[in-house]
Formats: C-alpha cells, sequence, structure tokens
C-alpha cells in the first residue's frame, strides 16, 4: 500500500523519467517531464535513496519479471501489474515474489485462482533476495494509482491515475500493443519471418550469439515426423497456451523458466531472432501435429530394429548355435538312415 | 639369449591305462564346487575320438590358436584382431555350447532310502546339475565316447581323421583291427598362450617364475574369449562366479615341492615333471616356424641345461642355481630333447604347449594266414616284422602325425623307430631271443645306442617318485623379491624383472592388528 510512502523517504516511488517513459508510452511523457522537473526541484537529500532504490527494482524487473509481465503494458503470460501494489497486500507480495513455487504448492488461493486465469503456467522462482523484492515493489509502487508523487504536481498524479483504463482497454499498450491483437494467429509476417525461424528452431541456420537450436529441447509439429528433443514441452500450441504472439516474444525474449535462463543468459538471443522464432512458432500453431507423426515414428523405430537385427544376424551368422555335438550326431543318423 | 625355466610336463602314452584317477583328483581338489560342475581341468579322451568338448580340435568351428600370416609373417589369433574383440565383446560366438562339454548330472540316490513302498524296485534316477530336473536320457558326458575305438559317430568323427584315407578308415572300423589309445589332457602352460592373448581384460598371465598360466579372478571380467582362444579347450567358465578358469597345475603344490595332484595321483605312472630352460627371444622366431618344422623349432627353443653357456645366461637372467639344478635332472628334458620321443600336442596351433606326449605304440596290423596272425613279411627296408611294424601299424602314421607332429610323418617315424629299438634292445637283454645283429641294425635304425636304450628303459619303467617329479623348491620368497625389492618402499612398486612372457600380479598380504 502506498499509505506510508508520504512517511518513508525510502519508499518514495520511482522517478526516473525514463523508466516512465517506456513503461507507460508517450502519452505519460509530459507527466514525466513534469515528474523530472519536480523531482530536481525537490531537495536532493530526500529524493535520492528513494529514486535508487525503484531504479534498482526496475533493473531487477527488466531482468527477471518483463518476459511476462509489464507494467501498464497488457497482460502477457503473466498479468500487467500496474497497479498491483495497491490491489494486494504487501506482505503476499513479497511471499508471493519470494517463492511462487512454494506458494502454489501451498495451495495459496490467490495463486491458483491466478495460475488458472493466467493460462496455467507456473511463475517460476526467480531466487530473488529481501532488499530485491523490496526494490521490485517499490518499483512497482511506483505504477499505482495513487503513486501521486509527494513532490510531483497534482497533475501527473491525476495523469497516472488515468493510465489503469488505458492499459486494461489493450489499445494503449504501445511497445506490444500491435502484436497482442495477433494473438489470434492470424498474420505476422510483418514482424518476423517463419521461415528464417524455422531454419533457427531446427539448427538450420545458426543463432547468433551461439544459442543452441530450439529444436535440441522443445519439439513441435511441422519439423518432421521424430519431432525435436524432450527436454522442454511440445511447443506446436504454444501461441495460444502462453496467451499470444505478444506473452510469446516477451518469454523468447526474457528467457524466465530456470532452464531456459541457465542457456539464453550466456548466449542471448537478438531481437530479431526472437521475432523470427516467435513468427515460426505462431505458424505453427496453425496446424495441428499430425496423427499419423507417431505411426511413422512407430514404423521407422520398426525398420530400424528389423535392420539392426538383419546386421546382427548377418556378424553373427556363424556363431555356434546348437554347438557342434548335436549337429554332428544329426548327421550320422541321417547318412545312416 | 634371455633364458627363463619352465615347469613342464611329459605324459607316457604307452602307459595310459585310461582309469582317470587323475581326473577325479583334480576334480575332488579343485573342481567339486557350484558352477565348476561340468569342469575338467584334468581329462582323459579315447583317440579317436571327439573328446571333450566335442571335436575341441576342430578351430573352424572354435577359432582357438594362432594363425601364421606367411606374407606379413606375422602371428594372428584365429580367433579375432582387437576389432573383432571390441566388436563381439559382449557376444563371442565362437563358444562350445554346455552340451559340447556335457549337461553335469548326479542321482537322486534319496530316493533309495525314502521311496514309498511299492511294487518296483526304487531307483536313483539322473537329476541335472544345471536345472535340477530329472533327465530321461543322458545324452554325453565328458568322457562319453570312453573305450569306444571304431565307433561309428564319435570315433569316426575325430578331426585327426579327417585326412585319413577310405581304406585307413575302413581297416579302423574293422571290428577286429579297431585300435584306440588315451589321451590325457591338461592345460598345457604354453609358451605363446591364445588364452592370454585373447583376453581383453588383460586378467590371464603366465607367471615368470614357473610359466604356469593363471586367470587372476579380480581382473577376469567374464568376456570368454580365452575360451575360444585356446585351441585345447582348458580354460572354462564357471556360471557361478561369472570368472574363467583353467589347471593352475596345482601351483599350490609345486610351491611346496609337490607334484600336481593327478601327476602324484596317476596309476600308470605315466606322467613327468620337470623343468626346461628355453630362450625367451626365440619364441616368436619358433612360433612362427612352418608347419613341418614347428616341433623341431620347439626343441630348438629348449635349451641344454649342461652348457656352461646356457647355464651363465640363466643366472645373467635371473634363473636360481636350484632351478637351474633342477633342470639338469629334469625327466621332461630327457624326453623332449635328449631323446627327442615326447612330442607337442597339435603344434599347428603355434601356441608352443609346454606338455609333451611320448606317443604310443600301437598294435602291428597283422593278416590273418591259416587262422594264425602272420608278422613274418619283412617290409621293402627289409626290417623285421616289428621294426616294419610302423607301416603296418594298425594306428596310422598320418593319424599320430596330425595329434602329434603337425603332420609331419618323419618325426613320428623316427619316435617309433627309437622307442621299437629299446624294445628289442630289451627283449634280447631278457628273453635273449632277438639276434644281435637284428639289435644292432634296430639301435642304427633308431638312431640310439645301446646307453641310451637302457636309459630310455629306466625312465620308462622302473622311475622312482623322485626321477618322475623333479620339482625345485619354488623360493616364492626370492622370487617376489626378485620382482619387487620388499624392503625399499619406493622401489617396492616397481618389478626389477619383468617376466619376458608374462607378468605375477601381486598383492600385499592383509595383516591383523
Amino acid at each position: 500500500m502506498l499509505g506510508p510512502d508520504s512517511k518513508g523517504g525510502w519508499r518514495m516511488t520511482n522517478t526516473n523519467p525514463m523508466t516512465i517513459y517506456r513503461t507507460h508510452g508517450r502519452k505519460l511523457s509530459i507527466a514525466a517531464l513534469a515528474t523530472v522537473a519536480g523531482l530536481w526541484a525537490a531537495p536532493p537529500g530526500a529524493a535520492n535513496p528513494a529514486a535508487t532504490d525503484a531504479e534498482t527494482g526496475q533493473r531487477i524487473f527488466q531482468e527477471k519479471c518483463a518476459a511476462c509481465h509489464t507494467v501498464g503494458g497488457g497482460d502477457l503470460v503473466g498479468p500487467d501489474l500496474k497497479g498491483v501494489t495497491a490491489q494486494r497486500p504487501r506482505e503476499w507480495l513479497q511471499r508471493w515474489i519470494a517463492a511462487p513455487d512454494e506458494m502454489l504448492a501451498a495451495g495459496d488461493p490467490v495463486a491458483t485462482a491466478l495460475l488458472h486465469r493466467f493460462h496455467e503456467v507456473p511463475m517460476p522462482n526467480s531466487h530473488l533476495n529481501a532488499p530485491d523484492i523490496a526494490a521490485v515493489l517499490a518499483y512497482l509502487a511506483t505504477s499505482a494509482p495513487g503513486a501521486a508523487m509527494a513532490p510531483a504536481t497534482g497533475a501527473v498524479a491525476g495523469r497516472e491515475e488515468s493510465t489503469p483504463a488505458l492499459g486494461s482497454g489493450g489499445a494503449a499498450t504501445a511497445a506490444v500493443g500491435t502484436t497482442t491483437a495477433l494473438a489470434a494467429g492470424t498474420s505476422i509476417a510483418a514482424v518476423g519471418d517463419p521461415e528464417i525461424g524455422k531454419e533457427l528452431f531446427t539448427g538450420a541456420a545458426r543463432f547468433r550469439n551461439g544459442g543452441p537450436p530450439c529444436m535440441a529441447c522443445h519439439s513441435v509439429a511441422g519439423i518432421g515426423a521424430l519431432g525435436g528433443g524432450q527436454l522442454g514441452p511440445d511447443l506446436t500450441t504454444v501461441v495460444t497456451r502462453l496467451g499470444g504472439v505478444a506473452a510469446l516474444r516477451a518469454f523468447v525474449g526474457g528467457s524466465p523458466t530456470p532452464t531456459m535462463s541457465a542457456i539464453w543468459s550466456r548466449t542471448p538471443i537478438t531481437t530479431g531472432e526472437r521475432d523470427d522464432v516467435v513468427a515460426f512458432l505462431a505458424q505453427a500453431a496453425l496446424f495441428q501435429r499430425p496423427a499419423q507423426a507417431m505411426w511413422q515414428l512407430a514404423g521407422l523405430s520398426a525398420l530400424g530394429l528389423v535392420i539392426l537385427l538383419a546386421i546382427i544376424g548377418w556378424v553373427w551368422r556363424g556363431r555356434l548355435r546348437d554347438g557342434v555335438r548335436r549337429p554332428m550326431i544329426a548327421k550320422q543318423r541321417k547318412a545312416r538312415s | 639369449m634371455k633364458i627363463q625355466s619352465q615347469v613342464s610336463m611329459v605324459f607316457h602314452l604307452d602307459k595310459c591305462i585310461g582309469c582317470h584317477t587323475c581326473t577325479i583328483a583334480c576334480k575332488n581338489i579343485w573342481t567339486d564346487r557350484k558352477g565348476a560342475e561340468y569342469m575338467y581341468w584334468n581329462n582323459v579322451e579315447t583317440k579317436p575320438g571327439t573328446g571333450y568338448p566335442t571335436r575341441w580340435e576342430d578351430q573352424d568351428k572354435y577359432r582357438g590358436g594362432w594363425r601364421l600370416d606367411q606374407k606379413k609373417n606375422r602371428l594372428h589369433l584365429r580367433l579375432q584382431g582387437k576389432w573383432g574383440t571390441l566388436g563381439n565383446i559382449f557376444y563371442n560366438p565362437y563358444l562350445p555350447t554346455l552340451d559340447d562339454y556335457f549337461e553335469p548330472w548326479t542321482y537322486d540316490y534319496q530316493n533309495l532310502f525314502d521311496a514309498p513302498e511299492g511294487d518296483d524296485q526304487p531307483t536313483a534316477r539322473a537329476v541335472s546339475m544345471i536345472t535340477g530336473k530329472y533327465m530321461d536320457t543322458i545324452e554325453a558326458g565328458p568322457n562319453w565316447d570312453d573305450d569306444l575305438g571304431g565307433s561309428q559317430v564319435y570315433a569316426n568323427n575325430d578331426p585327426n581323421l579327417d585326412g585319413a584315407s577310405e581304406e585307413e578308415r575302413r581297416q579302423m572300423q574293422e571290428i577286429e583291427r579297431v585300435v584306440f589309445f588315451y589321451l590325457p589332457r591338461i592345460c598345457n602352460h604354453c609358451l605363446n598362450p591364445g588364452c592370454v592373448a585373447a583376453c581383453p581384460a588383460a586378467a590371464i598371465y603366465k607367471r615368470g617364475e614357473d610359466g604356469v598360466v593363471l586367470v587372476n579372478q579380480d581382473r577376469c571380467r567374464a568376456w570368454r574369449m580365452c575360451i575360444s582362444g585356446c585351441p585345447y579347450k582348458k580354460t572354462y567358465f564357471n556360471w557361478s562366479t561369472g570368472k574363467a578358469e583353467k589347471c593352475i597345475l596345482c601351483y599350490p603344490r609345486l610351491e611346496s615341492e609337490q607334484p600336481p595332484a593327478c601327476f602324484h595321483s596317476c596309476v600308470g605312472r605315466i606322467r613327468y615333471v620337470g623343468l626346461l630352460l628355453y630362450d625367451a627371444s626365440r619364441l616368436e622366431q619358433a612360433a612362427k616356424a612352418p608347419q613341418e618344422s614347428l616341433v623341431q623349432a620347439q626343441r630348438d627353443v629348449i635349451m641344454d641345461p649342461f652348457d656352461p653357456e646356457v647355464i651363465a645366461a640363466a643366472k645373467a637372467s635371473g634363473v636360481p642355481d636350484l632351478k637351474i639344478e633342477a633342470a639338469q635332472q629334469s625327466p621332461v628334458y630327457k624326453f623332449v630333447k635328449r631323446w627327442g620321443l615326447a612330442l607337442p600336442l597339435h603344434a599347428e596351433f603355434r601356441t608352443l604347449p609346454m606338455l609333451f606326449y611320448v606317443p604310443p605304440l600301437g598294435p602291428v596290423l597283422a593278416k590273418m594266414n591259416k587262422g594264425m596272425y602272420d608278422t613274418a613279411d619283412a617290409d621293402s627296408e627289409g626290417l623285421t616284422p616289428m621294426m616294419s611294424a610302423l607301416e603296418k601299424s594298425r594306428m596310422p602314421l598320418r593319424y599320430m602325425a596330425s595329434l602329434l607332429s603337425a603332420g609331419n610323418e618323419q618325426i613320428i617315424r623316427d619316435v617309433y623307430r627309437k622307442q621299437m629299438a629299446v624294445r628289442l634292445f630289451m627283449r634280447a637283454k631278457t628273453a635273449k631271443d632277438v639276434p644281435a645283429a637284428e639289435v644292432e641294425k634296430a639301435l642304427t635304425e633308431g638312431n640310439t645306442n645301446a646307453q641310451e636304450a637302457e636309459a630310455i628303459y629306466r625312465l620308462t619303467a622302473l622311475p622312482t617318485y623322485e626321477e618322475r617329479f623333479v620339482v625345485p623348491a619354488m623360493e616364492r620368497e626370492t622370487a617376489v623379491e626378485d620382482l619387487f625389492p620388499a624392503l625399499d618402499p619406493v622401489a617396492r612398486n616397481y618389478p626389477v624383472h619383468k617376466g619376458e612372457v608374462g607378468i605375477g600380479y601381486r598383492r600385499d598380504p592383509r595383516r591383523g592388528p
């Protein structure tokens, strides 16, 4: 809650103009500028610690949360977090960010409801420590209604309060709004090239920073009967599963799961590559994995087995199958009869 | 010259009565265990016959021993090379089946006591020692063709008869001309062992100090390549322990100056044990000799223990004086090298076996003349019937050559002539019915003299225990110290003398607290 904000200096909301610009888009630019002006006007001793805190929070948010969440940018895989500090008790948020897996396992009703609402994709544990969580919350608090910074002007506060309405309207999401509309999977040709995406996925083309092809861990329809790896989930319907192209794009770009982040934090995917891969996956969602693929696989396995047995039979054709004595006796008997 | 000593054996086949006492002595000491029921480290075969396991001499089937690549002058295991070993590592295709050995069985003796009252006499039915079930028909045993010379199935399928003519085959099956002899077999403790070469785990080794070939039970990984690699099929697989086992030449007995149990128990006293000094640097050359001169090449490897040069070389390579003395006393040296009577079994396998056989003098092939056997007609060389017996032996020379001289009939002929000369010499001496001129001629034909004939006779017919078994003290303590200088903690782990044809493994004794 924002109540204490006016009292505790460290809870002062983030007033970094660039953050606000990035998160809230051009419409807020005036407000942001005004905030900047207000901040600069404010005494530095009071503003600086708070600004640092929220700034850290923003950085962490970009690193760990932005793959699934926006602040005022609309729902992706996870919900838009604008104003979340006002909606949920601070204590709940702290626990949730610290260990979402444990809370889900414990069956927290709110968490479970959210899980069902947001594509059944559980929030991964990002292993944030208490100061990090506080920083993230501080950053999120800047977007909350009523987070009107004390030093800022009334006009800014008023603008901010109106933002949720714009955000929930969908059209206002400047950064990703255009692609969110394409969640149905009609066409995203303009954003990425599905052909290049397929090549990247299968490894025919290499990722620029040396990341492994998606196929190493994931399977998807349309790349042959044998499919891809089994470590990660099948991605045939990932677009609908994650709730749209925008969500997928953010997800791929951010690599939030522990397995993916372990790989992609060292060999980051470029924006263009991300768009291409997402374009391919969005396209792949257009058709179902053909049923006969499984039969093809079974057929190939059976054929391989037959070939293997034939090779074994040929290589070891000289083995003493029935021993030596029995054939010797049989031959003698036959000769006599 | 790199002189090493080896405990070697001679079996005098003329004296073997086929009683299997050796087999039982060995069985009771070493293979009376679970998983070893089918094993006979020592077995006695009737020849002609297929032996144990069935047709073990047929290397087209079992792929044992070595093959000489004449173009490159290299020896190759007949079984397989390194890649073949890798390819067949989980499945060796050339193993004898259990049926080729035999399915071991016992009898349900308890039934003789426990059977309920009934109309019939209770019987002890055969029970398989593999499955534990009753066996209605016992089809084969380790000496199934025992005493069955000329049998249609077993004797007729002897691989040594592959070269026999139809005439010879028919002759050998005629009921009155049937002939057979016994062939006791143990591990030959070869100088160029196929089993050692075939082992992918390097578990088999030839002890440097006495040449005994042993399987390290710790290292054996049950690949069973040794079983194929040995052309004599004298390594066995224990199905209970999952390790290969073979004749150990009773080395615990050897180390306490006793002959191996099969030697000791031999009723016919056919067995001789003694040391041979051989030149290890010439082994490869001997193993690569052309087939007809393989026996001679092996004789050439064995060195004269009285030759001062050999003695000096032996001392230089660490053979203790005690062993050199024992080699001078060795009955094996006399039979194999000095008299040239004892021959290696199937030298053509090129493993340089160190167990030698004195071939048996088979009965003479005689003609019936007016109801009497007529042996009077002299042969082309004008020799008397006794001496001409070779050409007329019921057991064709070719058969004996196939068995004991890698096909070289001349060697067999020489051996027989000498044996015959000894017989004639002794007959003239005891029965006094042979003219002196004939004895003289026989001795010349046999390439021997009265003194040698007397010596051969004595060692063949009247040897004492000490003459048959010349086992020197093995001096394991000093042998081990030679390999690992004991008190030097650094050098301890590095063998000073490394056996050229085998490395001994040693573990420090575990002592109590």
